[in-house]
């Protein structure tokens, strides 16, 4: 057992309202620089639809993450030998349009422009060309299901869904859409990091967020495309890769992250896990309708007394233990099994979870009228607008069952808590779907506080960061201080 | 300021090499000037090769027109000098190049060195070094073997065909830096010209290839073989070939990029372009 310790993220995906908020907070702070405009390193995106870039999902295109051939596991866009061949040119990069080009307008205009039978009008500008462009496409070009004939329609995870399940889908009054929010997932086994010709993205010791060295950053962007979530991204302006850095100045100061502070909802939550690094590999390797149970697996109980004893061994220190076993991210993994990792078949072991999100009951509109299939307030979670195959798509490896279990918690505690303070279901009732639910009363209630009533604090466990330990992991502490001190700070460039 | 001093120095260099080079031309004794330059197209007491025998020049025309003429031949056609024409016409219309190193000086010694040789019973450079015998299917056997470079020539010449092409040199044909030698027989004026020229080439490219990898007697006339062979069969196939050169030039270049393409068809291209204007709809 090898007990690492992992700042770890739960989106609630049944809490989101899609007011991308986090995304601007995470743009004000970090993504405002010269080279960096068409970069969201948050961003939301509507499912259906086809995200950002366009198609992400789609690895056959974009090669991202690893497959596992007899158990081996290999990046399916670069290699050993294939770095040397694409060094110059890597081939599995998205264009620019894929993303989008970012644009400005042209507001001058509103004030300079010369008396005119009509009114001025700011026309968009390019960030890159600086020349007028015709907007084609933006960073949630498809948001509230927007071109949804063409966008919504070829989701990649509508594969595997009955034409007439699509066809509902799309039906007039019965669309549906949820918001599925993205950041760097912060992944156990990072495609970008073993991907990087020059070693410069590095999984940090103490916490395992995964950080771009600007210093050692070449610009080759084999972590472009080797990323499954596209959540590095290449700055023309520096010539270096950037990505999400989990706000870690923010972290180590004991602040959420930005895009977690701001949120509306209150759909975040993050804590620490600790995880068994040894097994990894093993279990990266697994087939695909084992892989959801087997990155549970990595996941220690930081009440064990072994796992403590072996994450002491490691340098773990007490406190940030203390706050493993505080973790709400560990209830919503491990203990209630209701958060899910996205694309897992992808197989970089991400360390974002997303609690799926309840649909509404789907409907029938006969003369006029709207039917509703069921009439049940909580309805049969099979009979969602969203169909499970989609869900099982994002969250399962294209396998229902983990993604029934946790939507099928969720409805049960609905009920129960219905029981409760309205009464218009029996207790009876709301006992009998807890235990087909596999949730206690106790479960129930713990769900539904970490759910509904979480404050800052319950939703934000952030362990103390202890710098001075992290160092120790890779440094003696007293050459790093002879070494550190005042010295000269110098932005990424070009160049050697 | 350095890197200026440098320059400086480069420069000086340079020009005192180009100064110095020339000399030892001009220094030449006027015998091996004679084989380097003039032999290819006159002999002494041998008859007429493309140019005049030299037998007795001295006694033909004075050493003060000889002077003028052997400096700058062509100015002397142009100026209408009778005799100088004359020389044109019997050399069927080829002007006598000017040679780089025919100064005022060598030209004094080398008509005292063609009055000399003059008066010897026979000079060295008579000619009919060449062999006169008829040439047989062994000589043009061994003669497309050196012409291409099968066979090595004995003194480290590069092969013909790196510089020239031939009617009956097959695919894509042979060199081009070089001319064509399909019809050489013609230009030169036969068998004795031409062998007269590949035992001391005239032009400066030659001249300078050759200059340490002289042709042997017995591979001249084997090359000799393969050229009168090439102008009796005439100049048609080579045409045929430049055309084909060009077609598999461009079919080579097509096929290249259809193998590239095979190759490279799980490229990236674009995907919402693609998908918005039409290309993937429908896929799923």
């Amino acid at each position: 057992m090898n007990v690492r310790s992992q700042i770890s993220m739960v989106f609630h995906l049944d809490k989101c309202i899609g007011c991308h908020t986090c995304s601007i907070a995470c743009k004000n702070i970090w993504t405002d620089r010269k080279g960096t405009e068409y970069m969201w390193w948050n961003n939301v995106e509507t499912k259906p639809g086809t995200g950002f870039p366009t198609r992400w999902e789609d690895q056959d295109k974009y090669h991202g993450g690893w497959q596992a051939k007899d158990g081996k596991l290999e990046l399916k866009s670069t290699s050993k030998a294939k770095t040397v061949f694409n060094i110059y040119h890597n081939p599995s990069m998205p264009t620019m349009d894929d993303y989008y080009e970012p644009w400005t307008y042209d507001y001058q205009h509103l004030f300079n422009a010369p008396e005119g039978p009509d009114q001025p009008t700011a026309r968009p500008i390019s960030m890159v060309t600086g020349e007028l462009i015709n907007i084609e496409s933006g960073p949630n070009w498809d948001d509230d299901l927007g071109g949804s004939p063409i966008y919504a329609a070829n989701d990649p995870n509508l594969k595997g869904l009955s034409a007439e399940q699509q066809a509902q889908l799309q039906a007039v009054e019965r669309l549906v859409f949820f918001y599925f929010p993205r950041i760097c997932n912060h992944c156990l086994n990072p495609g970008c990091v073993a991907a990087c010709p020059s070693g410069a993205l590095y999984k940090r010791g103490e916490d395992g967020i995964v950080l771009v060295d600007q210093t050692r950053c070449r610009g080759w962007r084999a972590c472009v495309a080797a990323c499954p979530y596209k959540k590095v991204f290449y700055n023309w302006s520096t010539g270096k890769s950037e990505k999400c850095i989990l706000c870690f100045p923010r972290i180590e100061t004991g602040q959420a992250p930005a895009c977690f502070h701001s949120c509306v909802g209150r759909i975040r939550y993050l804590g620490v896990l600790l995880y068994d690094a040894s097994r990894i590999e093993e279990m990266a390797g697994k087939p695909d309708e084992e892989l959801v149970e087997a990155h549970r697996s990595l996941i220690l109980d930081p009440n064990d007394p072994e796992v403590i004893a072996a994450a002491r061994a490691n340098g773990i220190h007490d406190s940030v233990i203390e706050t493993a076993q505080k973790s709400p991210v560990y209830q919503f993994v491990k203990e209630w099994k209701i958060a899910l990792p996205p694309h897992i078949e992808f197989r970089t072991m991400p360390m974002l979870f997303y609690v799926p999100p309840m649909s509404p009951v789907m409907s029938n509109r006969t003369d006029g009228k709207i039917e509703h299939v069921s009439e049940d307030l909580f309805h049969d979670i099979d009979e969602a607008r969203v169909p499970m195959q989609f869900l099982a798509n994002l969250f399962g490896a294209g396998h229902e069952s983990k993604v029934r279990y946790a939507l099928r918690k969720q409805k049960a505690v609905r009920w129960y808590r219905r029981a409760l303070t309205v009464g218009d279901v029996t207790m009876e009732t709301a006992e009998r779907m807890l235990r087909e639910a596999d949730c206690t009363k106790e479960e129930a209630e713990a769900i539904y506080k970490l759910t509904s009533l979480c404050t800052f604090d319950d939703r934000f466990v952030i362990p103390p960061a202890h710098r001075e330990e992290a160092l120790q992991m890779l440094d003696g502490v007293f050459e790093h201080k002879q070494a550190a001190g005042f010295g000269f700070i110098s932005g990424p460039q070009r160049g050697m | 300021m350095r890197r200026n001093w440098m320059r400086e120095w480069y420069l000086a260099a340079g020009v005192i090499v180009g100064l110095v080079a020339p000399w030892p031309a001009g220094a030449q004794k006027p015998a091996d000037f004679f084989r380097q330059n003039c032999m290819s197209c006159h002999t002494i007491g041998g008859g007429r090769i493309t140019g005049p025998d030299l037998k007795g020049v001295t006694q033909r025309k004075d050493a003060a027109w000889l002077e003028k003429f052997v400096q700058n031949p062509k100015a002397a056609i142009d100026g209408g000098d009778a005799y100088a024409v004359q020389l044109q016409q019997e050399a069927r219309g080829v002007i006598m190049p000017t040679i780089p190193g025919m100064n005022a000086e060598m030209a004094k010694a080398m008509i005292a060195f063609l009055d000399a040789e003059s008066k010897l019973a026979k000079s060295q450079f008579a000619g009919g070094a060449i062999s006169d015998r008829p040439l047989t299917a062994v000589d043009l056997a061994l003669g497309r073997e050196l012409f291409y470079g099968t066979k090595k020539l004995a003194n480290g010449g590069p092969a013909c065909v790196n510089c020239h092409t031939m009617g009956t040199v097959g695919g894509l044909g042979g060199g081009r830096l070089g001319p064509d030698l399909t019809l050489v027989y013609a230009r030169l004026g036969g068998r004795k010209a031409v062998g007269a020229w590949l035992v001391a080439p005239a032009t400066p490219t030659m001249q300078s290839v050759f200059r340490g990898a002289a042709l042997q007697p017995e591979e001249i006339l084997p090359l000799l073989a393969m050229v009168e062979d090439a102008a009796r069969q005439g100049p048609a196939a080579n045409q045929s070939s430049l055309v084909k050169f060009f077609v598999a030039g461009f079919g080579g270049l097509t096929l290249g990029l259809v193998l590239l393409g095979a190759a490279w068809r799980g490229r990236f291209k674009a995907v919402r372009r693609p998908l918005v204007h039409g290309g993937m709809r429908g896929e799923e």
